[in-house]
């Protein structure tokens, strides 16, 4: 029994103190924290952002959007052309494109994805919405897909839909209950699908036969942090090599960090405060609870230049961000629209009085006009924050306002039933604008039972659904542009809701382990959540990246701390033997 | 007879336990499904394609029924979020929290139960003294600021986050190692509050045997106090002491939720938090049902092994 | 929470910690002192973040006793602030708590077999269930509010307080003095006002005080996580602020340490006042 325990506590020694052996090649490690769970690895059914960018490793779509520019480039297709009336499609996949188990990619694979999701409704849940207006898609032979689409679309080149390998998902029995998960993954993307624990890590290795070439080191980690605020601490540590999301304080506390640079991107969100504008519903029956008041424009217009965005800007995002105007961020510059000097309204709470003033609303004898309800997410920074910023404003203007935080689900309903009248929202946007245009036309209110629609804020309009359904056919980009941009004019116009700042994406990276990243787009632009691979297929290792293993300090510590609990019995053990005899 | 009625209760128990979640993340007003989809291109046809696979367009009361029967045959539903069965997503999750709850259910047992028994027979000494301060204090704090505190005492020692690193040796020392590494901390801020009770529990339990006549009898026989403390106050004090841990069981679970929380332990009470945020309401009414079940089966394995430890019960 | 009916067991039979029981007596005072008297000094402009001008995450220092937080606001000023919410949250969470089990308890053990065993039953699966697990659940179905966590906290927390109460009941309705009074023609509104009541309240006062503390546990438990008042200063909230803007990895020090030491210091001292009251209540062996 003695003998045993001392062996124990030999080998506890020696395995906690001594420092473990350097494998002679250690693989290249690329690893990112993530913050948000993966809901599934089946890009059919892959709906959370963390996801679609694991997704976007593993499958190339039909076409990329370029680093540099963002503009259409080529993915599994190298060639597309539209016939004269915009209704038929033609799009070639190049020889040569192999899935990483080495079967070559053809049209077949793409017909055949996009066919199982018009015939297969569950195929559709994650990215239906590109192929609701196809008719009809065929491979006449390996090189060619052909789609014929009902109505002329103008989004035919930004098809995010990941194409999948024919040859393996034909023999998946059931689409919903497919996890994806038989590794490797067989796919088409710069990275390769090793394992995947739940709440854990995301392991991929480079696929060495990728057609732009292999990425530059072995393998891609996504690492799961329960919170930014975890995440942040482990980069700092050292233990992941990039993170995103960050919260303002938390990029400041990287500054000077040695061997961690930071990377203040343009972002693809912005953040909003909504007015209900009179909601109703798609056949004009009145929805709601909102207060009338806000029906006249005036009124709305008031309240918008009653609040400070350079302020809100400065103090709730610490400054990462732009003020707001439109609804295309800047960092899509071309449908990109900021107001005129004529057209900008500029923070001036009187000229905001006055106007209420002359909309019959004026200020009572206690100072107040009318009051308004507020609903912001609890637990979200900005929304707890701002929330506090306009009450002083709009209070400033004889307006008084009830906030209410509430859980995420409440705010869906609240703003789905229109039972507010300020409320915070927020949209990642896309390369394209159709998607971000179109939930303020009229036809996304919802039906008379209060369901369905998607809209954001009840907005109806008629100049502004002209000119969608204008831009919706408009294959001339300059006079597209154009169009999009007065509908952002009109909707700047008619305040249905403020949109208060870009936000920007605050990213940092171990530049002591990675030298760089590509950024999309090259200036300014972001490393994670890009449209599209870039930043993790063109990372950069930095020289001796494998070396340093790192945190066995405590590993050390941590062998001695068992290695001292072990001594500890057996003497206490002995102590009690040899006194026993004594004892009794 | 009596076995039946204690299993009977507690699956009644469980039935209670089922029927409350079901009610009670159903009358939550909102649309799962407008949650599901928020933020991203979705058409009115897509939501109610989710609506039915949800099987959220039916009455309430068939809903039920599904759900119910479900149960019966071990299907908790799907989640939201996963959009897979509920008893997978659990079960994948059920390992590293079954590892911390064991380690520091174990370390906090025989810790809390030496110092309670040091401290209840030197009652009044400097170290009962110190034991039921430290121990009031500990059961004072809460779980997840502990956690946070160690997490910037020991600064770089210890691994912040997770179960194991992912680029750690495929052997299984290394693994074994590295999973030792992550554990401690956390372990530690689950023993601290546990080991507190336990110890407290402990005392009280030797100071109530310490005044029974057969004691006093065993002292007067001659025996020494070291042998009488150990012959005999001890054994009998530990089964209630023991009886305790198991019952205190939904003690260590709800500190597992925090620990997990505050250190990303990948297991159920990380689960738990990340179904808060969805809220993911299948989820949440599978993992209610499974950590109050634990509960139950803990409390009715307590009744049993008090039944069989102590014959005065068995008698009865 | 289940530490309640542990200290309840434990019986303080030694005088040696009254002086315990006035020392949290004191510091419970204290609390309840800055609690009142903070909301009536301190101004508006202090705890709005629209209109601080300190810099975020100040150190300690001459200016700021307790340093900043995120948003420049000072931590000194929020834990006066934050006093409030806590003690009141656990003080009603305990009311709420002690008024359902002595409810519930005293029905059980007065009236007979049917009611007394539906209860019991009720009793027994609420003290099974784990109380945080519940009240999680609870405060995610709710609106978010104070009345909320109150509710979710007192409508987990009572069964203890049900079965000592009933078992007390029961005690005393076995009493030749009950028995006379019944045999007198007394009611169950006589014997249970008259002499059930009087008779558990002593030991309700001492489960109460216990409540309390184990209810600012459980309030500090849930703002951590998210489900409390966020329009709301509290201990608990401010730790939760502090999780999420990253005290941790700034080295915050005066950020986590002010919230967390006051609410053991708080706790601490109704578990000692509860003990010390309980040494008074049970007569010695």
């Amino acid at each position: 029994m003695r003998v045993k325990l001392s062996a124990l506590l030999a080998i506890a020694t020696t395995v906690g103190l001594s420092a473990p052996p350097a494998p002679a090649q250690q693989p290249v490690i690329l690893k990112v924290a993530i913050v948000q769970q993966i809901d599934s690895m089946n890009p059919f059914l892959a709906v959370f952002q963390s996801s679609t960018e694991v997704g976007r490793l593993m499958y190339d779509y039909l076409t990329a959007y370029a680093a540099a520019d963002q503009s259409v480039t080529e993915g599994l297709a190298n060639r597309w052309e539209p016939s004269a009336d915009k209704l038929t499609w033609t799009f070639t996949v190049p020889e040569g494109k192999k899935w990483s188990d080495g079967v070559p990619i053809t049209a077949r694979d793409v017909a055949y994805t996009y066919d199982l999701m018009m015939t297969d409704e569950v195929a559709r849940t994650a990215n239906g919405s590109f192929v609701a207006n196809f008719a009809e898609v065929t491979a006449p032979d390996d090189r060619t897909v052909v789609i014929r689409t009902k109505a002329p679309q103008v989004t035919m080149t930004a098809l995010d839909v990941p194409i999948v390998p024919r040859h393996v998902w034909e023999k998946v029995a059931s689409l919903k209950d497919h996890t994806n998960e038989q590794m490797p993954v067989v796919g088409s993307g710069p990275f390769v699908l090793t394992e995947h624990v739940p709440g854990q890590f995301i392991k991929l290795r480079a696929n060495k036969g990728y057609w732009r070439g292999a990425p530059k080191y072995d393998e891609l980690h996504f690492v799961y942090f329960q919170n930014s605020d975890a995440a942040v601490q482990a980069l700092a540590k050292g233990e992941v090599d990039l993170v995103n999301r960050m919260a303002p304080a938390q990029f400041d506390s990287l500054a000077g960090k040695e061997g961690v640079t930071r990377n203040k991107a343009q972002g693809r969100r912005f953040t909003e405060l909504m007015i209900n504008p009179g909601a109703q519903t798609r056949t004009s029956e009145p929805i709601g609870d909102g207060n009338p008041v806000l029906r006249d424009v005036r009124v709305r217009r008031a309240i918008a230049r009653a609040i400070d965005l350079d302020a809100l800007v400065q103090r709730v995002n610490l400054g990462y961000a732009e003020k707001g105007a439109g609804l295309v961020p800047p960092i899509f510059g071309k449908y990109h629209w900021a107001p005129s000097a004529a057209e900008l309204r500029t923070f001036d709470p009187a000229a905001a009085g006055a106007a209420l003033d002359a909309a019959g609303h004026p200020r009572g004898a206690d100072g107040t006009r009318f009051g308004l309800r507020l609903i912001g997410r609890a637990g979200r920074a900005y929304d707890e924050q701002a929330a506090e910023y306009l009450k002083r404003s709009l209070g400033d203007i004889g307006i008084p306002l009830d906030v209410r935080l509430v859980s995420d689900n409440q705010l869906n309903e609240s703003t789905t039933a229109a039972t507010y009248d300020l409320a915070f929202s927020g949209w990642s946007t896309n390369i394209d604008p159709d998607f971000v245009l179109s939930l303020h036309t009229c036809a996304q209110r919802p039906g008379a039972d209060g369901k369905g629609g998607t809209t954001d804020t009840y907005f109806c309009d008629e100049t502004y659904d002209r000119l969608y359904a204008q831009q919706l056919s408009e294959f001339d980009e300059a006079r597209r542009i154009e169009i999009v941009k007065q509908m952002q004019a009109r909707f700047y116009d008619q305040v249905p809701a403020v949109v208060l700042a870009y936000d920007n994406a605050l990213e940092g990276y171990r530049s002591d382990h990675f030298a760089s990243f590509t950024t999309q787009p090259a200036q300014g632009g972001v490393i994670m959540a890009q449209n599209g691979m870039w930043g993790y297929y063109g990372a950069q290792p930095a020289e001796q990246a494998a070396a340093a293993p790192r945190g066995w300090g405590g590993l050390a510590a941590f062998g001695a701390a068992t290695a001292g609990m072990v001594l500890a019995v057996v003497v206490y053990l002995r102590r009690r033997r040899a006194t026993a005899g004594e004892r009794e | 007879m009596r076995l039946a009625g204690r299993v009977g209760g507690a699956a009644l128990s469980l039935v209670m336990v089922a029927v409350l979640g079901f009610f009670l993340f159903r009358v939550v007003p909102g649309d799962p499904v407008v949650t599901m989809t928020r933020g991203r291109p979705t058409t009115e046809a897509m939501q109610a394609q989710l609506r039915a696979q949800f099987g959220l367009d039916r009455p309430l009361h068939e809903q039920f029924w599904t759900y119910f029967t479900g149960l019966l045959r071990g299907d908790l539903g799907t989640s939201f979020t996963f959009r897979r069965p509920v008893s997978e997503v659990i079960l994948e999750r059920l390992g590293p929290t079954v590892l911390l709850v064991g380690t520091a259910t174990l370390v906090a047992v025989l810790l809390g139960l030496w110092l309670g028994v040091r401290a209840a027979w030197r009652r009044d000494s400097a170290f009962d003294r110190v034991t039921t301060g430290v121990s009031l204090t500990l059961w004072a704090v809460p779980t997840f600021w502990l956690g946070m505190l160690l997490m910037m005492v020991t600064g770089d020692l210890f691994p912040s986050r997770g179960m194991r690193d992912t680029d750690t040796a495929p052997d299984f020392v290394s693994q074994a190692l590295d999973v030792g590494h992550h554990l401690v901390l956390p372990s530690v801020t689950l023993v601290a509050v546990v080991c507190a009770e336990y110890a407290l529990v402990m005392r009280s339990s030797l100071l109530e045997e310490m005044h029974a006549p057969y004691l006093t009898t065993a002292r007067a026989k001659g025996l020494r106090d070291d042998l009488v403390r150990r012959r005999h106050a001890v054994p009998n004090a530990v089964l209630p002491a023991i009886t305790l841990v198991f019952l205190r069981f939904g003690l260590v679970v709800a500190g597992a939720i925090t620990t997990e929380t505050v250190f990303s332990w990948p297991g159920l009470g990380l689960l738990f938090y990340d179904a808060l945020t969805g809220p993911d309401y299948f989820l949440l009414q599978g993992l209610l049902l499974v950590t109050a079940g634990a509960v139950v089966v803990m409390n009715l394995l307590a009744d049993l092994l008090h039944g069989v430890l102590d014959p005065r019960v068995r008698a009865v | 929470m289940s530490g309640v009916e542990v200290i309840r067991r434990w019986r303080a039979r030694t005088g040696g910690f009254r002086p315990a029981g006035v020392a949290g007596a004191a510091v419970l005072v204290v609390a309840a002192l800055v609690a009142l008297i903070a909301p009536l000094l301190i101004p508006a402009e202090a705890l709005d973040v629209t209109r601080v001008t300190a810099a975020a995450w100040q150190p300690p220092g001459a200016e700021y006793w307790l340093g900043t937080d995120h948003t420049g606001r000072s931590v000194a000023v929020l834990m006066a602030q934050g006093a409030g919410t806590s003690l009141f949250v656990g003080l009603t969470a305990a009311v709420l708590a002690v008024g359902i089990g002595t409810l519930v308890g005293v029905l059980s053990g007065h009236f007979g077999v049917w009611l007394a065993g539906a209860l019991l039953r009720v009793t027994d699966f609420f003290l099974v269930l784990p109380a945080l697990v519940l009240a999680i659940a609870l405060s995610t179905v709710l609106p978010r509010g104070l009345g909320t966590i109150v509710l979710a906290i007192g409508l987990t927390s009572w069964p203890s307080t049900a079965r000592m109460v009933r078992a007390q009941t029961l005690t005393i309705e076995a009493r030749p003095f009950v028995e006379r009074a019944r045999a007198l023609g007394g009611g169950h509104a006589h014997v249970v006002g008259r002499h059930v009541l009087p008779s558990v309240l002593p030991l309700v006062l001492v489960n109460a005080t216990l409540a309390v503390a184990s209810a600012i546990v459980a309030e500090s438990t849930l703002a951590f996580l998210g489900l409390g008042d966020p329009t709301r200063i509290s201990w608990g909230a401010m730790l939760h602020q502090a999780q999420l803007h990253g005290a941790v990895p700034q080295r915050a020090w005066w950020f986590l340490l002010p919230p967390g030491l006051a609410i053991v210091a708080v706790v601490l001292a109704f578990t000692l006042v509860g003990r010390a009251l309980e040494a008074v209540v049970t007569p010695r062996r």
